[in-house]
């Protein structure tokens, strides 16, 4: 039996927690995320937004991928992995209970600030780590609402945790004293990174990276989300298509295809579109010459493309088809090492959650 | 296996010890306390804790000065007694701190502050 309601995430954890049962509370949204309940005591949560404990454990190096992966084949089918590390002599009992106790309340506060989300409540789910920690519901709820507080104590400004972190090009003054976590932030903040995305790669908490965030939006290091939309568009860096994908639009020039520069007959107004590739079009000129018949190198012109630079029509490709050679010239755009992993990550966290 | 709660036990059995409790600095929040703490609030007193353990890392040059020179521990005295705060280095990222409060009486700094030390140390060993 399940309840897929709209409410507020910490309200029904202190419900059902107050009824002391067991389950998963399912938070939507976003970032959202679960909360693990075992009579009535939170045993672990997760989100997206969060590095769990194997992202913290092998992203920082303490554990092999491969150590990992072993307890996660042979704990998850009983929920003991937790147990099995610590048996296994790969952490200490300390270490296993420092890593939960913090991934948790890390977790819990994405999964729990928000003040209204879909939820769901699956009785008797539970986290194939095992009952490692026993918290206090009211001692979670309690802090999530502190760690909100903290947030806008540093800077009221709640964009800066989602959009992509982008370093300002110039500093606004002339000396800023930076910590070791944000010095790897900015150098891994590449103009496309969430703040989610960074945690997951550095393996630092998800509160600690927005909170340092926040830090250094106050002190005027990143650029603000509705900066980048309108006064500095060229500083956005959008996601590029990958793959053998090529733009469409873009004009395929062939030694046999000049004119590259529209001819105007004489008579014709010269193009209203303002166009910038030319220097000369910019005057107001008379109308101009006849380009010469060979003009391959010439920058395609601004305007709207038509005739021979409109894109070739393309034959219908079966789903998953390339493009033809010709077409796909262009060499793949370099993707970068890393951004896969993370989207991996994500992907995998948020089925995890949905279990 | 010396868990968390094992830990503080110990901590408790130091002479002079009054209360105890592990502290996140970063968000001043207590992961795990047991005993007294000051005012009877272990919740404001963990937030002052991260206070101050911010200020001495982030905001002194103390630590900063030389490469590698990181905290080692925090040592306040009051009239009253002696506040200990040891950082717990983990491999994984986290930002911990032991807090022990001692009787200023009967507490000896010195002992305290090894056995701090150990039990920061056995608490991620392996």
């Amino acid at each position: 039996m399940t309840t897929l309601r709209t409410a507020a995430p910490s309200r029904l954890l202190t419900q059902v927690t107050g009824e002391r049962q067991t389950g998963t509370l399912v938070v939507g949204g976003h970032p959202g995320g679960a909360v693990y309940v075992l009579e009535g005591r939170v045993i672990y949560a997760e989100s997206p937004a969060a590095p769990g404990v194997g992202e913290l454990l092998t992203a920082s190096g303490r554990l092999a991928g491969r150590t990992w992966q072993n307890a996660l084949d042979l704990g998850t089918s009983t929920a003991r992995v937790g147990r099995l590390l610590v048996e296994q002599g790969h952490l200490t009992q300390g270490e296993l209970e420092l890593c939960v106790l913090g991934a948790t309340y890390d977790a819990a506060y994405f999964a729990l600030s928000a003040p209204e989300a879909p939820i769901d409540f699956l009785p008797g789910a539970t986290h194939w780590l095992g009952p490692v920690a026993h918290i206090d519901p009211g001692a979670i709820t309690r802090e999530v609402r502190r760690r909100v507080r903290l947030l806008d104590e540093i800077f009221p400004d709640a964009r800066v945790d989602t959009a992509p972190v982008i370093p300002v090009p110039r500093l606004p003054r002339e000396r800023v004293p930076i910590t070791a976590l944000q010095w790897e932030l900015l150098i891994n903040a590449d103009g496309q990174r969430t703040p989610a995305d960074l945690a997951l790669l550095l393996g630092k908490a998800g509160y600690a990276t927005i909170q340092e965030l926040r830090r250094m939006a106050a002190l005027g290091l990143l650029e603000l989300p509705e900066v980048r939309a309108v006064e500095a568009p060229e500083l956005v860096r959008l996601p590029r298509a990958r793959g053998t994908a090529v733009n469409i639009k873009r004009p395929v020039i062939r030694a046999d295809d000049a004119p590259t520069v529209p001819v105007l007959k004489p008579g014709e107004a010269p193009p209203t579109v303002p166009v910038v590739s030319g220097a000369r079009a910019a005057v107001p000129a008379p109308p101009p010459p006849p380009p010469p018949p060979s003009l391959p190198e010439a920058p395609p012109p601004a305007e709207p493309p038509r005739n021979s630079l409109s894109p070739p029509r393309l034959a219908r490709r079966k789903p998953g088809a390339k493009l033809p050679k010709e077409v796909a010239g262009e060499p793949p755009p370099p993707v970068h090492p890393g951004t896969d992993e993370v989207l991996l990550k994500r992907i995998r966290t948020a089925l995890r959650a949905l279990r | 296996m010396p868990g968390v709660d094992h830990c503080l036990q110990e901590a408790m059995a130091i002479p002079g010890a009054v209360g105890a409790s592990i502290v996140d600095y970063t968000t001043g929040f207590p992961v795990a306390t047991t005993g007294a703490a000051p005012n009877n609030d272990h919740e404001a007193a963990a937030a002052g804790t991260a206070d101050v353990v911010q200020a001495a890392t982030t905001r002194s040059l103390y630590v900063s000065a030389l490469p590698h020179d990181l905290l080692e521990d925090l040592i306040i005295t009051t009239a009253g007694g002696y506040h200990l705060l040891r950082p717990v280095q983990t491999d994984f990222d986290s930002r911990l701190v032991l807090y022990l409060w001692l009787d200023r009486v009967q507490g000896n700094l010195a002992v305290a502050r090894r056995r701090m030390q150990t039990l920061a140390d056995e608490l991620v060993a392996t």
